[in-house]
């Protein structure tokens, strides 16, 4: 042993230099700095859990101000909603009802006017065929009696000639409706006429009266899609047709 | 680093300058150098009232300056309620830190009362091995006549001013020997096996202290010798090489110590007689190392017998058996 | 030869040979190395534990490397020379 330096002496020194050295270390090293490590622990950890409660209260109140606006975009689409509708309602209530009265209103401004124009031509039709009576005595003198005078003018006028309607003669028509045009509105025996022959003829169930002073005389008689035109004005044109 | 330059390249011309210096010295020159000379035991150097003064007991006085500084420097700073250290006191703070979580992955509930053991031998055990670093420490001291029949191996003789000491070539001049002023304490087998002994006494103080008298029933298992009549007589006598296992933890733990820094020491003697020109350097960082290995293997050797103690035995046989 | 050289040449050399056991001793920490190596490279989160055993591991392996330098160390030293 004492070869090696080992030495009772030596070795009780050093160990008691240890226990002195442990026992100075742990209180001013160890212990100190493990209570600071502690506390930085603790620190960090409070830090911690105070970051984790804000982040809470955080998420709470973000998950608050969600509802909040999602509550209120809610009722803000339902109000928008509701109103669109009413809106729409009262919209299609009002175009509805304006529409209903737009068209009575139309039909029966049309009604008056057809009524107002038929019988102001009517009218025009007697002082017509006066004047035209009283232009041609001017101009043949008195060849034709009154009587004759008329029927001829109201042939002209109405292209019926002794009861039968003449555009009529020799054409082939059928259809399901009819409408006649008259340069001046017909008596009713002309209408008659003329109905019950184009009744006759084409086999249509109705026939509706037209005025349409551009024609000058005679009729316009359309059955379906067919149009014979025995009208003055077409017979006008026809001729002008010719002459060129 | 980038803000002081000048500094670096300074540094790198003083490392020139002291390798031309000693080329110059050592080849040119022709200074004698000390040869090595391998003495176990710790020289003398002087006397107070009967008890002799080793060189080893100087260096350990240094080191319980050192270690009493910081830690004194350490309670300092922590009192005054700084929160971040600084310096040294940082680095102790981070060592302490660092070697806790070690102490409480191995030691569980009983880290607290452990850990104090670990930091008291790295830090003892770290600065005793790192003084080896100290310029003039084991190269600086005085020449002795040698006793008759002690390792006197060299002669002194005069070269120039200098007293030199070299190998004796012829029987020429005194026969002495060299002592150093200072000599790294870990080389010393009084302070490893005092901290070996102290270990391995507070090994069983715990195991007493967590297990009571079961403690016991480690080294003398009769428990199983009736009831399993071949595997009893085993258990008994792992039970005997527990405790030679025990002595040999003071072996082991004493002599691994002495043994690397003695031939750390050992070492940087042969190079610098070899090479005696920055070659020393290289392994003085290799003498780094192993220091702070050596002081960290201790502690945490240390730190898991007294966990393994508290923890009962069952298992950790074949570990201890081989230490 | 007389004693003294015999003595010397005896213990000289079976200090050397005392210390062929460091051999082992050797080998053991290499094999612990590479294994704990290996093991820090497949699992680097067990950095910490893996270094911890490893430097346990050697140290136990150095602990016959010991044995061997104390005889040594016993032989150079505690020999006395016979007269």
């Amino acid at each position: 042993m004492e070869a090696l330096g080992i030495n009772p002496g030596f070795l009780l020194v050093q160990i008691v230099n240890l226990v002195i050295a442990y026992v100075v270390i742990s209180k001013w090293i160890v212990g100190p700095v493990m209570g600071m490590l502690e506390k930085r622990r603790e620190t960090i950890a409070q830090g911690l859990e105070d970051a984790r409660v804000a982040a809470e209260a955080r998420a709470n109140a973000e998950k608050d101000a969600q509802k909040i606006v999602a509550e209120a975009q809610a009722k803000a689409g339902a109000v928008v909603r509701e109103a669109t509708e009413r809106a729409e309602v009262a919209a299609r209530d009002v175009k509805i009802s304006a529409e209903a009265e737009a068209k009575k209103a139309a039909a029966k401004a049309l009604a008056g006017v057809e009524e107002e124009r038929s019988r102001i031509l009517g009218d025009i039709r007697g002082q017509v065929a006066a004047l035209a009576i009283a232009a041609t005595q001017k101009l043949v003198g008195d060849a034709l009696d009154e009587k004759r005078q008329r029927s001829l003018l109201d042939e002209f006028f109405a292209g019926v000639k002794s009861g039968k309607v003449q555009v009529l003669e020799g054409a082939q028509i059928s259809g399901q409706s009819a409408e006649v045009t008259s340069a001046l509105p017909l008596t009713a025996d002309e209408q008659a006429s003329v109905k019950k022959d184009v009744l006759a003829k084409s086999g249509a169930a109705e026939v509706a009266f037209r005025v349409d002073p551009s024609i000058l005389g005679g009729l316009v008689i359309r059955v379906g899609d067919k149009v014979m035109d025995g009208s003055v004005a077409g017979k006008l044109e026809g001729l002008r047709a010719n002459l060129r | 680093m980038t803000e002081k330059p000048k500094q670096k390249v300074w540094g790198r011309w003083v490392v020139l300058a002291a390798i031309l210096v000693g080329i110059y010295l050592f080849y040119v020159a022709k200074i004698p150098y000390i040869m090595p000379g391998v003495f176990l035991p710790a020289e003398k150097v002087f006397e107070i009232a009967g008890f002799p003064i080793t060189n080893t007991l100087i260096a350990l006085f240094f080191v319980d300056l050192i270690v009493l500084a910081l830690a004194f420097g350490v309670k300092r700073a922590i009192a005054s309620g700084k929160n971040i250290l600084t310096g040294f006191s940082g680095a102790i703070e981070a060592l302490v830190d660092m070697l806790y979580s070690m102490t409480e992955g191995t030691a569980g509930k009983w880290a607290k009362a452990i850990f104090p053991w670990f930091v008291t031998i790295m830090l003892l055990v770290l600065v005793a091995n790192w003084m080896e670093m100290i310029p003039g420490i084991e190269t600086v001291g005085l020449i002795e006549p040698a006793p008759a029949g002690e390792h006197g191996e060299f002669t002194t003789t005069q070269i120039g001013p200098f007293t030199g000491i070299m190998k004796p070539l012829s029987e020429e001049g005194e026969l002495v020997k060299f002592v150093p002023y200072v000599r790294v304490v870990s080389t010393d087998l009084n302070f490893t096996l005092a901290i070996a002994l102290v270990v391995v006494v507070m090994i069983q103080v715990y195991g007493i202290r967590s297990q009571g008298l079961a403690y016991f029933s480690k080294f003398w298992n009769t428990g199983t010798m009736f009831t399993k009549p071949i595997f009893g007589v085993i258990d008994f006598g792992v039970g005997l090489l527990e405790i030679v296992s025990e002595f040999s933890k003071v072996l082991s733990f004493a002599f691994r110590l002495f043994g690397n820094i003695f031939a750390g020491s050992v070492l940087l003697f042969v190079i610098g007689s070899l090479v005696p020109v920055f070659a020393q350097s290289i392994f003085y960082l290799l003498e780094f190392f192993v220091g702070a290995i050596q002081a960290f293997v201790f502690g945490l050797l240390a730190t898991t017998f007294m966990a393994q103690a508290t923890q009962g035995h069952g298992g950790e046989h074949h570990e201890e058996a081989h230490a | 030869m007389d004693i003294a050289a015999a003595y010397i040449l005896g213990k000289l050399i079976g200090a050397g040979l005392a210390m062929i056991g460091a051999i082992g001793a050797g080998a053991g920490i290499g094999i612990v190395a590479s294994g704990a190596v290996q093991a820090m490279g497949r699992n680097p989160d067990a950095t910490g534990t893996v270094q911890t055993n490893m430097i346990l591991g050697i140290a136990f392996a150095e602990a016959v490397a010991i044995y061997c330098l104390v005889v040594a160390l016993l032989i150079l030293f505690a020999i006395p020379m016979p007269a």
